[in-house]
């Protein structure tokens, strides 16, 4: 199985770069909320000695004036996820390994691409050249990653039919195990991958399990970890900025009420529910937070969606003021059987109902509007009210 | 995969009320409304009421207001108030 695999070493900073050129030269460190702590999520190649993960007093204790900033995760997933689709225009198998991180499977490529240079040139030249995409090819996952890891930026390193020898000098640490295990084998005197690879497998398994077996397979070149092709499902993604800063749970569910409304206008048309719905927000201080939100059977109407929100929403207060808010629906399906009211009022509000959706699908924005209470206490006038489609 | 569509982040969905509209307004040496024109230049003949907003001090742009409650030479009652970060003036109904 002939794997190829694109590095994006940084790629949260290099979004962060093209997003704002003035970030260029600076050292940057990017941070990230996790639970009470905040943590670092990516740095400038500059600052030696940080760590992913590392709690940010830390980083700051090392590097004073870098320059702090916060993780915008929806845009790195969205970005990302643009670069997969790019890369599925050269091969339809690819697999999103982590953020800048994916394998493509190769095999079968040489029809189009006569060699490896063919073929990384064409994947450097789809990516674009900001990122500085690192390629690797061999034939499994590991080894194609760490040849990846070992070429130059912007550039490629394909290893044909020479995995074994590539890998002789690297150290034991670069295998996928845990850190008891590589200080284990660096008890054994194994500290390069070709020592590992030049013993005979029984006295690996005998040491280590079946995990042994994987270290002397790994050790040698040989990776058969299937390719997991990312789905095919369809997503569909609805977020707004909001016109002031929320804080109030009500005031947070106007627009929910109103993304929700648009999306139902969308799956009404192909007489579709929601199954698995991912909620999100971006608080004025940029950070992130979401939820996700399955339901056992498709969700047909919005008050359903709502109602969930809503107790998400009180039992998990948001860090801060939102500023940004958004939906991602992952799964749809149909509904299983419905019974129309036999009541007149119901009907006729289900009449209006529909008027309006048709009123708003044919002139594409919303176009009838309801006044609602935002914040009502709030000192700044224009914070007290808004105005919410009514489309529902 | 379907591409995302909130590409237009600002929907227009939820739409903000009673924003403050830009308003000529005269004033005298000390800072007070003598005049405003709204259809024609009417001049104030009596200040109601005032008050000061100063909120979202964390933000790049604060709300630094002072408000002025109005009455016209031709008997409108009209909230006026002077932005101190820009120092222009605009009408809002309050």
């Amino acid at each position: 199985m002939k794997i190829l695999c694109v590095l994006i070493p940084h790629f949260p900073l290099k979004c962060e770069i093209m997003r704002n050129g003035d970030l260029q030269n600076r050292q940057i460190i990017l941070t990230r909320v996790a639970g009470t702590k905040k943590l670092v999520m990516d740095y400038t190649p500059e600052l030696t000695g940080l760590q992913e993960g590392m709690p940010i007093q830390q980083a700051i204790s090392r590097y004073r004036e870098a320059f702090l900033l916060q993780a915008d995760i929806p845009y790195y997933r969205s970005t990302f996820s643009q670069i997969l689709d790019l890369l599925e225009k050269t091969s339809p198998l690819v697999e999103e390994a982590g953020p800048g991180l994916a394998f493509l499977d190769a095999d079968g490529l040489q029809l189009i691409y006569p060699d490896d240079n063919a073929l990384a040139t064409c994947i450097q030249e789809t990516l674009p050249a900001a990122l500085a995409a690192r390629v690797g090819i061999a034939r499994g996952k590991f080894p194609a990653y760490l040849a990846a890891l070992r070429s130059q930026p912007g550039s490629y390193c394909s290893l044909e039919d020479r995995e074994t020898a590539f890998l002789a000098e690297l150290p034991c640490d670069v295998l996928p195990v845990s850190l008891k295990i590589k200080k284990r084998l660096h008890d054994f005197g194994l500290h390069t991958l070709g020592r590992i690879g030049s013993l005979p497998p029984g006295p690996l398994q005998s040491q280590f399990g079946t995990l042994g077996r994987r270290i002397w397979e790994l050790a040698r070149g040989y990776d058969n970890t299937p390719l997991y092709p990312r789905p095919t499902t369809e997503t569909i993604e609805e977020s707004t900025v909001l016109p002031s800063l929320i804080t109030s749970l009500d005031a947070l569910l106007l627009p929910c009420e109103a993304l929700l409304s648009r999306v139902f206008t969308r799956l009404a048309q192909r007489k579709l529910g929601i199954l698995s719905l991912t909620l999100w927000t971006m608080s004025w201080k940029t950070e992130y937070w979401e939820h996700r939100i399955d339901f056992k059977e498709p969700a047909m109407h919005i008050h359903k969606v709502l109602t969930r929100i809503k107790s998400v929403l009180e039992n998990q207060p948001q860090p801060g003021p939102v500023e940004r808010l958004g939906f991602k629906i992952t799964r749809m399906g149909y509904q299983y059987g419905q019974q129309k009211s036999l009541f007149p009022e119901v009907k006729a509000r289900d009449h209006l109902q529909e008027s309006i959706k048709q009123l708003n699908y044919r002139s594409g924005s919303p176009q009838v509007f309801k006044i609602k209470e935002a914040e009502p206490w709030s000192r700044i006038p224009e914070r007290r009210y808004i105005l919410a489609s009514l489309n529902h | 995969m379907v591409q995302d569509s909130g590409k237009t982040l600002y929907t227009g969905i939820v739409k903000p009320l009673n924003i403050p509209v830009p308003v000529n307004v005269s004033e005298d040496k000390t800072g007070l409304p003598v005049s405003v024109r709204t259809s024609r230049r009417r001049r104030v003949v009596l200040l109601e009421d005032r008050w000061r907003i100063d909120d979202e001090w964390w933000r790049n742009e604060p709300v630094i207001r002072f408000y002025y409650a109005v009455l016209l030479d031709n008997g409108q009652r009209i909230v006026i108030f002077k932005d101190l970060a820009n120092g222009r003036w605009y009408q809002q109904s309050c």
